[in-house]
């Protein structure tokens, strides 16, 4: 489902990132009815205020950094200060303006109305 | 023949190291967090994390999607358990196109270095990430000794 091709990173995506946080994809439930796509996605640990989510020429992003806060000495660690970032492609009957988010418990759910000319029809015989 | 073996022991070991570098390079392969050899932990979910603040230990652990009602803590001297139920299921009325989210039963247990002081435990489980600190029993507290 990953449209990332880049061979390289574009710098311009990393302005005011730490250079060394790593990037990985995050879990996602991909979910339809005839009047949305519904997608989730585990981010734990992501304030809202991080999450960034486009929409642009087909292709929705979904990004959202995570910074932890701890203090002491550290006994083990299994998991650290992460970029979740992941690219789809969206079909083109989405209603964009109409998409909205909510973020529960770590997961981030994203409704994607499909416009009303792309929803199935019952066509009546005359 | 030995040396063939061991020959092809170092070669595996050489593949292992490259993927270990692989599994750094990130986004480009489409993998996501929690598959895959470089990001699986031995011990299962939910991944934690450990600190010594001295007088206190800080555990935190990732649970995206677990309600505050699914999971339950129980510690006892030195023996802390996390347990709890995952629940991914298909919203109604909704097909599911692609699913990686797994709904599980999990626990966990670890063994704390010291007793901790189970009354004076704070737990807070925000943004699917569960912090505890678990204040040290007296008797395991940093002592300063004076001198006379």
């Amino acid at each position: 489902m990953s449209t990332n091709t880049e061979l390289t990173k574009r710098t311009e995506d990393m302005v005011e990132k730490r250079p060394d946080l790593l990037t990985v994809a995050p879990a996602v439930d991909i979910f339809e009815n005839d009047h949305e796509i519904l997608l989730k996605a585990d981010m734990p640990g992501v304030l809202k205020e991080k999450i960034y989510v486009n929409i642009d020429n087909g292709k929705l992003e979904v990004s959202g950094a995570r910074h932890l806060e701890t203090k002491g000495a550290r006994n083990w660690q299994e998991f650290d200060d992460v970029e979740y970032r992941r690219v789809f492609s969206v079909p083109q009957t989405i209603d964009v303006e109409k998409v909205h988010a909510e973020l529960k418990d770590g997961t981030l759910e994203l409704h994607l109305p499909k416009a009303e000319s792309a929803k199935p029809r019952t066509i009546q015989i005359s | 023949m030995w040396t063939r073996i061991s020959d092809l022991d170092r070669m595996f070991a050489t593949m292992d190291l490259l993927r270990g570098k692989m599994d750094r390079l990130g986004t480009g392969l489409d993998r996501s967090y929690g598959e895959g050899s470089g990001w699986r932990v031995v011990g299962g979910f939910p991944r934690t994390n450990m600190y010594d603040n001295g007088d206190s230990f800080q555990v935190m652990a990732e649970l995206p999607g677990v309600a505050k009602e699914d999971l339950s803590i129980r510690i006892q001297g030195n023996y802390l358990e996390l347990s709890g139920v995952r629940k991914a299921v298909v919203p109604e009325g909704f097909t599911a196109q692609r699913v990686e989210r797994d709904s599980s039963s999990f626990t966990r247990s670890f063994t704390l270095e010291a007793e901790v002081d189970a009354d004076k435990v704070e737990a807070v489980l925000k943004d699917g990430l569960l912090t505890l600190i678990l204040p040290k029993a007296e008797s395991a507290k940093p002592k300063q000794i004076s001198i006379n």
